[in-house]
């Protein structure tokens, strides 16, 4: 009974281990041709020949992730007027209304979007091939966020029933990042946001409506959501179940351990952890005090040298998968 | 014990009989609904006809909106007037879904005068909005 009710509460990938999904990427990927001109038609093609509706979907969000484009300045502009807009309900529902017009002829004609472009398109395909699809709306949490100001809700993605149960999945995080010199689009598709771990999603993922939590237990509040570590795509692909810490920030003194505690998908060596400490003038990889491994539970424990604040970014095999920051006191 | 026994069964005989003869009021009402279908069908399948139509939005007509005969892949879109010929020959009670990226999907029934399909699609009610993931490793503000 236990085992059924966490089981549940879980709904996520693993779910899924007895299919290979390689029938469904090979069918996105051999219609990676086709435009947006005809969704009826393009939602038939790349499902008719699948059997599960987990791979009919799959199909729908592989083709979503590698064939739309993140339009950075369409993004940057919609931010901006939105945040003018703010105090002014009719000029924003003006805003809203004449750029979505403009931003739907733009995924028409360009393929590229953003984040409820393709929350829109993952379900308008997955509605056409009788899928059971919604759009998520809430609030979206990264690196750069400006939580100052995160005063509208800024990001949009998907839940989805497969076989009576409902998964998230993030299809702009999965479609790819900026590259960092030339600050346009890059395709880098990201697994891990496919039938996401919801708790793990949860840490920057803040939907309006509750129900889409997809648990009930000790959901965050906004104020938890502002206050969670700072997790990266790379997150998603490592880590199953992010324990602790459960603030980015935290007040220790000097002679305090902090402690990290992780389910990872695969079992690491003790050599794949590395942390890279910033003291705010320079950044140093250090080896943390203590990790210990056991199967997928990782456990990590770090002493602090000397006062000051820390940004402490987590890398596992050389990824980015989290920050935190600390200030060590006497 | 027996004479409350027996009362029951006869009781019980008289429910069964009263089913029995809703039953049989049933069965030969339906034929009746079977034949009124049966005409219906024959009449609209000697009244195959080429449907047209135009769609537009609140402001302007539609160029490419997809219309597909549901259930199968035969379709079309509408042209620079917003325009469309259906080009497989329709009957009433076949339906057509009406698709364009953005607007809400609509379901038109061909009823039994229907020659020309004259539709308007909303623009779907959902607020555009995107946040970026980056990539970047945080930075901590801080004050000195």
């Amino acid at each position: 009974m236990l085992f059924i009710i966490a089981f549940q509460s879980y709904a996520q990938i693993s779910d899924f281990n007895h299919i290979d999904f390689k029938k469904a990427d090979s069918i996105a990927l051999a219609n990676s041709e086709e435009d947006l001109y005809n969704l009826p038609l393009l939602a038939y093609k790349l499902t008719s020949d699948l059997d599960t509706e987990a791979e009919q979907f799959r199909a729908i969000y592989f083709w979503v992730t590698h064939n739309i484009s993140n339009n950075y300045s369409l993004f940057l502009r919609n931010k901006h007027q939105r945040n003018r807009f703010k105090n002014d309900s009719i000029k924003l529902e003006d805003w809203n209304y004449n750029f979505k017009k403009k931003l739907f002829k733009k995924l028409l004609k360009k393929n590229t979007t953003i984040c409820t472009g393709y929350a829109y398109l993952v379900k308008e395909l997955a509605q056409l091939a009788n899928l059971n699809c919604e759009i998520v709306q809430g609030y979206g949490r990264v690196s750069t966020t400006d939580i100052d100001n995160l005063n509208l809700p800024n990001h949009s993605w998907n839940s989805i029933k497969l076989d009576n149960k409902w998964y998230l999945c993030d299809p702009t995080w999965a479609s790819g990042i900026p590259d960092p010199n030339t600050n346009t689009f890059k395709f880098q598709y990201n697994d891990g946001f496919f039938l996401a771990e919801p708790k793990l999603f949860a840490i920057n993922h803040f939907p309006i409506e509750k129900k889409w939590w997809l648990f009930e237990d000790s959901t965050p509040t906004f104020a938890d959501f502002l206050g969670a570590p700072i997790v990266y795509g790379k997150a998603y692909e490592t880590l199953n179940v992010h324990n602790f810490p459960k603030q980015l920030h935290q007040d220790i003194n000097i002679s305090e351990k902090v402690t990290f505690i992780f389910k990872t998908k695969k079992p690491l060596k003790t050599e794949d952890i590395i942390f890279l400490i910033d003291n705010g003038s320079h950044s140093k990889k250090v080896k943390p005090s203590s990790v210990i491994i056991e199967k997928c539970s990782l456990k990590i424990e770090h002493l602090f040298k000397t006062k000051g604040f820390y940004d402490v970014h987590l890398y596992i095999k050389n990824e980015l998968v989290s920050t935190y920051t600390f200030k060590v006191k006497n | 014990m027996k004479t409350a026994f027996t009362l029951h069964q006869t009781q019980n005989l008289k429910t069964l009989t009263f089913i029995g003869l809703m039953l049989m009021t049933l069965a030969a009402l339906n034929p009746i609904y079977g034949q009124t279908a049966t005409t219906t069908t024959v009449k609209t399948t000697t009244n195959e006809r080429t449907i047209k139509g135009v769609v537009s939005d609140e402001t302007e007509t539609l160029l490419g909106v997809n219309i597909v005969l549901e259930g199968t892949t035969t379709g079309t879109t509408t042209n620079e007037k917003g325009e469309f010929t259906f080009p497989k020959k329709l009957k009433t009670g076949d339906v057509l879904l009406f698709s364009y990226l953005g607007y809400e999907t609509q379901k038109v029934e061909i009823k039994d005068n229907t020659t020309f399909i004259e539709l308007k699609l909303t623009i779907d009610s959902v607020t555009m909005i995107g946040a970026l993931d980056s990539g970047k490793p945080y930075k901590s503000k801080r004050k000195n």
